[in-house]
């Protein structure tokens, strides 16, 4: 039961985070903590877990972004109507560049990500229909509750805490399947795990699509809160790099490390921007590229394996406060 | 499955975030928020546009009795609210929509700002102008010119500039003059980075000059900070437009000039739309190979001794540059919130909008050369108005038309370098 | 019409090269130490800014400029090493790109603090005019960097091939272990390769502001190149990134002529995928 204790309090504390601290700007900045968790929790599991780094993730972000808002401009449907196919149109292109990517390695693998990634939004800035350079906008009024267009954070912070469960759920299940073995396996060695009869190629492809599909739900929710997309927000390299770097911060392979790189950057970007960012000297990112560099440098795990780390040695320690005192009882 | 680092990790991020929520105390100062690309490729322009901004607070809470007609500027302070001053918040939008959203946010909700200024790109202007329409907040923009931002049916949305649409009948208007004068006009070229900004404009123009019977031979897209325009400039010089009209920001349009010069390509008249041709920097880096240029404005420094000399001067202190026009756009913008916040004599945002939606400015009373300044009810500005300017010694532009305002006659053939 | 043609390709022909000449120290590093370096289109924008200094303060152009830079890169390039690469390099490839991607913030906004936003040139004409070769346009600039380029791969080849110092690096990257064995340091190897690496790069800075503008941004623009030229022309070869650059350079002129500017990028992506699926060692890499 004391197992269950710490989860239930932590999970407590996030459901009650946006009602603990409630002015709608702290609000946001939870459902956005919440919104790249999401996303980088998704690259988690071809990143992460199967130990492809994919620097092009940002396609299925853009697929589900474009697929939500086109459903608005073009069908006037609302925007959560999108999201099917966006998932649909993201897991395809998944399979269709996972079949020869995947056998890449390393540096070459990502650089092919970065240039599907790249392809796609040159694309979609030529082509009409998805707004070109322009881009597509969402519902400025919401016309129903299913716009999913809120003034107020709050609905958009328990809708992303429900999501990222979901996501890490998933995560969850798949890593102690046997597909999570397979994963761990050829993480550590494809060329043994192979010989010893893992199905690698198919392995990493699922993986490939099972995070692509759940990225383009990130994307989704991402284009109906802000209620805009275009080319360079939604398909722009940087955000796979945010991604990327969310999930190698927290600890990548490590089912909430997304969730830990996320707390840790969605505020120190907002603080320094709001802190120093108006001045004009673009002091934002010299703290915030400082910031990055210090903890690659120094624990290029990721936080949370130093914490882990630090909690493991703080388990051993009163283990022998307690034969100390008991050598001195009197 | 460690849920207590989580934990922890949230708690040091809510600390840290609790810090962020300073409400602030109200004295007698009225605060505004203004978003501008502080950071990244359009930072130029939004440091430009902090020190403009920053000139005007100068004006307005000190007396500046030699600014002539100039509304805030015979006391310091803001009269109609007991002297109060006026107090800037500058926010990055690091030029991503997003970004620009939250600061709006941020801006409204914990600065408590009376109203929002801002944001440079015209997609930034959409998203952050959204938040102050939701919250019931006055949004004054002074530069952005896509046309969708004053047909989504805002309240609290207020545009002093004119936009793509008016300046697309300045050219036309423009070139049927310098066609009257002996110039050829038939073969038209748009040179314009794919983007927002130049896929819009680009369209305007076209879409405009059809209507009017003239046609675009070549239209010439490009991806913005690209790394080299020599193809495009070959395609110029391979089939000889009579006009060209060039649509870029400040990186690529230092590159068309140094190129231009490179491969001897002068086309006969060329023109710009602003943005990166009315950069400073642009001016201070190759003028002196793009003499010659046209470009749109409504601003002009103006003799010594005149109000727009003097603001020209208290200015170029704050930035080292004289002011361009975008940097006076967004000055203009600044002053008509300020003078509608004086007028409704609160801080209230009904009572400011109501202000905004009087507004009637007569000529005298701005900065910038427009007809004046009253808003329809989309919040457009329908006295915005604008002339051409012309680069003739590639180092200051000079007004050349309309006749009326013009100090020098255009300059033809487009001289480059 | 056809000498329009040529012009485009020897256009093509002299952007490769500068391709070419900023992507060399890349590929060196990333052949030697499996490094991928997001910082490098800053390192690029460093070297253009030294050469900048060089001209405000001493009035010289890039014959001074270029070895200042490459100085000043140097030295920085072993900072770098010393207090950032050597722990990253140990970890996995995620940790290098986090490391680099914050240095790469870190360079180009210091600078952007220091320098201001303001787009900046060298006077036009500074290492020549542009000169009418057989009806062709040439610029001195450009040609300038080109055979700079030239000189900077052959003698970035022989070094590591002809000379000791090269056949040392070159063991410490086959395999470090061993090369310890045999009483070569690896850290002073890599050490000295990503400060021969910087300062590559470095008179590729220098050289190209000579003909571009100089910001603090140009090294998002820059950079991307770069990857696309080291991986076409495969990793760790230097010779392969100059093919490579001139390639591309030839590809995009070619395509921006004549199918339109917005679909050269299109053409040379869609191209270096079809490399990196059916070739991924590139033109010119070790398979």
């Amino acid at each position: 039961m004391r197992r269950l204790l710490w989860p239930s309090v932590a999970l407590a504390l996030v459901i009650a985070y946006p009602l603990l601290f409630s002015t709608p700007f702290q609000q946001r900045l939870g459902a956005l903590v919440l919104l790249y968790a999401i996303a980088a929790s998704a690259w988690n599991i071809v990143g992460g877990y199967a130990g492809q780094v994919s620097v092009g993730h940002v396609v299925f972000f853009g697929c589900g972004a474009y697929a939500s808002m086109a459903a608005y401009s073009h069908f006037a449907l609302p925007p959560l109507v999108g999201i099917p196919a966006g998932v649909v149109v993201s897991v395809l292109i998944a399979a269709i560049i996972g079949v020869p990517t995947l056998r890449l390695s390393g540096h070459y693998f990502s650089m092919a990500t970065i240039a599907v990634a790249e392809l796609v939004r040159l694309i979609v800035t030529n082509t009409d229909y998805l707004g070109a350079a322009v881009g597509l906008s969402g519902p400025t009024v919401p016309r129903t509750v299913l716009d999913l267009s809120f003034t107020s954070a709050l609905p958009y912070y328990y809708l992303f805490l429900s999501v990222l469960l979901i996501t890490l759920g998933i995560t969850w299940w798949m890593a102690n399947s046997r597909m999570g073995f397979y994963l761990r396996a050829i993480r550590d060695s494809e060329r043994a795990a192979r010989s010893l009869g893992a199905p690698a190629s198919r392995t990493k492809l699922y993986a490939f699509m099972l995070s692509a599909g759940l990225t383009s739900v990130a994307g989704a929710l991402y284009a109906m809160m802000f209620g805009f997309v275009d080319p360079e927000s939604g398909l722009g390299i940087l955000i796979s790099v945010k991604m990327l770097i969310m999930a190698a911060l927290g600890g990548a392979g490590l089912l909430f490390g997304p969730l830990v790189g996320a707390a840790i950057l969605v505020p120190l970007e907002e603080i320094s921007n709001n802190l120093l960012g108006g001045k004009g000297a673009g002091l934002t990112f010299v703290v915030y590229g400082a910031i990055i560099v210090l903890i690659a440098r120094f624990q290029p795990g990721g936080i949370l394996t130093l914490i882990n780390r630090l909690w493991a040695r703080r388990r051993k320690a009163p283990a022998t406060t307690v034969t100390a005192e008991a050598t001195h009882a009197p | 499955m460690r849920f207590k680092h989580v934990l922890g990790l949230i708690c040091a991020a809510s600390i840290a975030v609790a810090l962020t929520g300073t409400a602030s105390a109200q004295d007698k100062t009225v605060k505004i928020g203004a978003i501008y690309p502080l950071s990244g490729n359009a930072a130029s322009a939004g440091v430009h546009g902090k020190a403009a901004i920053e000139t005007a607070i100068d004006i307005i809470n000190n007396a500046h009795p030699e600014l002539g007609n100039l509304p805030l500027t015979k006391n310091a302070g803001l009269a109609g609210l007991g002297g109060a001053k006026v107090e800037a918040i500058f926010a990055d939008n690091q030029g991503s929509p997003a970004v620009g959203q939250n600061q709006a946010l941020r801006l409204i909700t914990e600065e408590k700002v009376v109203a929002l200024n801002g944001a440079y790109q015209s997609g930034i202007t959409l998203t952050t102008s959204a938040i102050s329409e939701k919250y019931g907040i006055p949004y004054v923009n002074g530069e952005s010119v896509a046309a969708s931002l004053t047909e989504r049916g805002f309240k609290w949305f207020f545009r002093v500039t004119p936009v793509a649409s008016d300046f697309a009948k300045i050219y036309l208007d423009f070139l049927k003059d310098m066609k009257a004068a002996g110039a050829k006009t038939d073969n038209i070229a748009i040179v314009h980075e794919n983007t927002e900004y130049g896929t819009s404009v680009a369209s305007v123009i076209t879409s405009v000059f059809k209507e009017n019977g003239l046609s675009i031979a070549q239209d010439i897209a490009y991806s913005a900070n690209t790394t080299d325009v020599q193809s495009q400039v070959l395609q110029l010089k391979d089939k000889k437009p009579d006009v060209v009209i060039m649509v870029s920001y400040t990186s690529d349009a230092i590159l068309y000039v140094k190129t231009m010069q490179a491969l001897d390509y002068k086309p006969p008249l060329m023109m710009a739309d602003n943005a990166g041709f009315s950069d400073p920097s642009l001016i201070k880096t190759v003028g002196k190979l793009a003499q010659g240029i046209f470009n749109r404005s409504s601003f002009s420094i103006g003799p010594p001794g005149s109000p727009t000399f003097l603001i020209n001067e208290i200015y170029k202190k704050k930035s080292g540059d004289d002011l361009d026009d975008t940097a006076a756009r967004i000055m203009q913008g600044f002053f008509v919130l300020c003078d509608a916040i004086d007028r409704a004599g609160s801080t209230e945002p009904d009572k400011i909008q109501a202000a905004l939606k009087a507004t009637d400015l007569k000529p005298d009373q701005l900065i910038m050369g427009y007809r004046g300044v009253k808003f329809d009810d989309k919040g457009q500005n329908v006295l915005a108005s604008g002339l051409v300017i012309q680069l003739q010694d590639g180092e200051n532009y000079i007004p050349v038309w309309p006749k009326d305002r013009a100090k020098t006659a255009p300059m033809l053939p487009y001289k480059g370098w | 019409m056809s000498s329009i043609l040529v012009q485009v390709i020897v256009g093509g022909l002299l952007l490769g090269a500068v391709y070419a000449l900023f992507s060399s120290g890349l590929t060196l590093i990333w052949g030697m130490m499996n490094i991928v370096n997001f910082a490098h289109g800053d390192f690029v924008m460093l070297g253009m800014y030294v050469a900048f200094v060089v001209w405000t303060l001493l009035g010289v152009g890039p014959f001074l400029g270029a070895p200042i830079a490459a100085l000043v890169l140097a030295t920085l390039g072993i900072i770098v090493y010393f207090g950032l690469i050597r722990s990253v390099m140990k970890g996995p490839m995620l940790a290098q790109i986090l490391g680099t991607f914050g240095l790469a913030l870190l360079l180009r906004y210091s600078v952007f603090w220091g320098f201001g936003a303001n787009f900046m040139t060298l006077p036009e004409n500074l290492v020549g005019g542009t000169y009418d070769v057989l009806g062709i346009r040439i610029q001195a600039s450009r040609l300038l960097a080109g055979v700079v380029a030239l000189l900077v791969t052959l003698g970035l080849h022989l070094l590591l091939t002809r000379t000791s110092l090269g056949s040392k690096m070159l063991a410490v990257a086959e395999d470090s272990t061993a090369a310890q064995l045999m009483g070569i340091r690896p850290d002073t190897m890599q050490a000295i390769a990503w400060a021969i690496a910087a300062g590559a790069t470095g008179i590729a800075g220098a050289l190209i502001a000579t003909f571009f503008y100089i910001a603090p941004t140009v090294g998002e623009t820059l950079g991307i190149v770069a990857f696309v030229t080291v991986s076409l022309g495969g990793f760790g070869s230097v010779p392969g990134a100059l093919v490579a650059g001139l390639l591309i350079g030839v590809i995009e002129s070619v395509s921006a002529y004549w199918i339109g500017a917005v679909y050269k990028d299109i053409v040379v992506y869609s191209l270096f995928l079809c490399f990196l699926w059916f070739r991924p060692q590139g033109l010119m890499g070790k398979s």
